[in-house]
């Protein structure tokens, strides 16, 4: 008796059939990531709506849900002008530390001069030191201008970033020598050069670099809580702590006041998710 | 050289000094306007304590139309701190609100004046009147009084009345000495599964003058009584800590820090928390229409008499400008005057030092 042999389609061992659809293990895990992350902020919103006796109950949602925290805020603190402040300073500061970056960072891409890498260095150091070093001697030396207790002040020192001035010296050192030798054959100056030429096609770095400026200064408090004397001029980190008091938290302005101060960056972040995420990562995640 | 005798003796001579009845005292009234800057940790918050406080400074501007009053908030935390910079960077600070914790640092780092030397005998001690004696011995350091105390509140042994009907305990008999509480504690913790006691003693952000308060009723100390030697390693005050370590390592108390123990007496899961007489309003708040709270004193050692520290903060001067500091001076009065008490007390929370005020109906009465 002969056999014939068959010759099979497939292979003899075909792979077990997919139960799971492929991805569905890591789209789970970054479900469950983005439950606990999202969690919080739920937590914040639902409990800025629960009345005092029912502050610390664990319902996921109020059984008497109220606005009386948001009510009593406003009228506690001037909420409203504390995110105006707080949006005047982070806009002003993030739109000044964008251009002494730039400034400084074409300075160290397309000059050498002497001194230059020790000059960089020095820069770069100033990112280690941290903010609590130098702060009396800022706050010493706003003090003697008389700018306390103002907006003016809040800005100031923030004129420059060693982050900003890196970010962009590394977003320059990349940018093709040839469209700027080309554009120095056209005649153009320095000044030409960086505002026809590279600043235009820097657009991504320069949208990352802005928001990470901008929420690192909304979040901004303890140079605030120093400076500020009143609470028509402070920002709203400051706002949000006075609800902290020694004769005990009241949790639920506390969250209404939180919610509130968040609604500006949560937006920014659901208009400009993509560039939010970018500038993190290309940041390190600061 | 100028010294400071010799700047007093030249502005005595300015017409803005209307009479001065002792060298060195600051002008008996205000001839020009002044403005002074008076720091408060009350400020620095949102609700009625900041409420209260403006509400103070507003009628005393409206009272003494040529001083004007910036209210100047900051966190009770950092408020030395806070002192401490603004000093430094030469800004006036003429009064400040200071807990007593700090009355010692004010005066020995920061150059808080003795009233006795600022402002007449006969004055101080019509404006004394009424105050309770261990109110003003608050504000008291070698003989002198620097302070004069502002806020002011107590310990208190809160409890939870509906917890302890669940435990098998009687509300209307709370206990009233260490070993009874930790029987009530045990007992709430066995049949309710709650924890029975809870203090502000304990962790990170513990209350100092709570602790004294408990080696003091034990007859014990944290330093001696003149200042010069420690204390705390001599018996009684080894035997309330010990007391303290077996209410832990018993379960009778658990180990939360002040606002992890505050906010789980609010919300109901805790029996009985020790704490300041000042967050009976955040307790209260938490309470309503859940669980009926109930307070009582202290607790004592056996049959040792209880000695609480209280808490609170006193008001202090800290200008050199003898003008200012009778600005200062007449603010201070406002601010613990009858009427002033009264705010303390019905707007903020904290105890009158004034007591005869709290039948009278002009303030606190009904």
């Amino acid at each position: 008796m002969t056999t014939d042999s068959i010759a099979l389609p497939f292979p003899a061992t075909r792979p077990a059939t997919r139960i799971w659809p492929k991805g569905l293990a890591g789209h789970l895990v970054m479900v469950l990531l983005s439950a606990l992350s999202l969690f919080p902020l739920y937590w914040m919103v639902i409990s800025s709506l629960r009345p005092a006796n029912a502050m610390f109950e664990t319902s996921l949602w109020p059984a008497t849900a109220t606005l009386a925290n948001y009510r009593y805020t406003l009228r506690a603190i001037p909420v409203a002008q504390m995110l105006g402040n707080t949006v005047v300073v982070s806009t002003c500061v993030t739109l000044i530390q964008l251009l002494t970056a730039i400034l400084a960072a074409y300075a160290f891409t397309r000059w050498r001069f002497r001194g230059e890498k020790l000059a960089y260095s020095l820069v770069a150091l100033t990112w280690l030191v941290p903010l609590q070093v130098v702060m009396i001697p800022n706050f010493l030396l706003v003090a003697d201008t008389g700018l306390l207790d103002s907006l003016t002040a809040l800005v100031i020192p923030h004129f420059a970033s060693a982050l900003a001035v890196m970010m962009m010296t590394q977003a320059m050192r990349a940018f093709p020598g040839e469209l700027i030798d080309a554009a120095r054959v056209d005649g153009s100056s320095d000044w030409g050069v960086l505002w026809r030429v590279i600043v235009p096609n820097l657009g991504p770095t320069l949208a990352s670099l802005a928001i990470l400026i901008f929420i690192s200064t909304w979040n901004e408090y303890f140079w605030p809580l120093l400076l500020s004397r009143s609470p028509e001029n402070t920002m709203i980190q400051i706002g949000i702590q006075m609800f902290m008091t020694a004769e005990g938290n009241q949790w639920g302005p506390l969250m209404a006041a939180s919610t509130m101060a968040s609604l500006p960056i949560l937006a920014l972040y659901v208009v400009l998710q993509r560039q939010v995420i970018q500038s993190f990562m290309r940041s390190g995640l600061r | 050289m100028i010294n400071r005798r010799s700047v007093i003796a030249g502005l005595a001579a300015s017409p803005l000094l209307a009479r001065t009845a002792q060298a060195g005292l600051a002008p008996l009234t205000l001839d020009a306007p002044v403005e002074i800057n008076f720091y408060n940790y009350n400020l620095a918050t949102a609700g009625l304590g900041a409420d209260a406080t403006r509400k103070m400074i507003r009628e005393f501007m409206e009272a003494n139309p040529k001083v004007k009053v910036n209210g100047i908030g900051a966190n009770a935390a950092g408020f030395i701190g806070r002192v401490q910079a603004d000093l430094a960077a030469r800004r006036q600070v003429d009064l400040v609100q200071v807990i007593f914790a700090d009355l010692d640092f004010a005066v020995h780092n920061l150059g808080a004046k003795a009233l006795e030397d600022i402002v007449p005998s006969a004055e101080m001690a019509a404006n004394f009147q009424g105050i309770a004696p261990n109110g003003l011995r608050l504000g008291m350091l070698n003989g002198k009084t620097y302070g004069l105390a502002y806020t002011f509140s107590t310990p208190v042994l809160f409890y939870n009345a509906n917890i302890f009907r669940s435990a098998g305990l009687d509300p209307e008999n709370p206990p009233r000495t260490w070993a009874a509480v930790k029987q009530a504690a045990l007992a709430i913790k066995a049949k309710t599964g709650k924890t029975g006691l809870a203090t502000g003693i304990l962790g990170a952000s513990a209350y100092d003058w709570l602790f004294q308060g408990v080696i003091r009723s034990n007859g014990g100390e944290i330093i001696t009584r003149d200042r010069k030697h420690m204390a705390f390693a001599e018996a009684p005050s080894v035997e309330a800590v010990t007391m303290l370590r077996d209410l832990n390592d018993t379960g009778a108390m658990d180990n939360l820090d002040t606002v992890g123990g505050m906010d789980s007496m609010a919300a109901g899961d805790v029996g009985m928390y020790l704490n300041t007489s000042a967050v009976q309003g955040a307790l209260v708040a938490g309470a309503k229409d859940k669980y009926e709270l109930r307070a009582t004193t202290m607790p004592r050692f056996g049959d040792k008499p209880v000695r609480p520290n209280n808490s609170g903060s006193a008001l202090v001067i800290l200008s050199n400008d003898p003008i200012r500091q009778r600005a200062a001076w007449e603010l201070m009065k406002s601010l613990t005057s009858k009427r002033g008490y009264t705010i303390i007390t019905s707007e903020i929370g904290y105890l009158p030092l004034r007591t005869d005020i709290v039948d009278d109906p002009a303030y606190l009465g009904d």
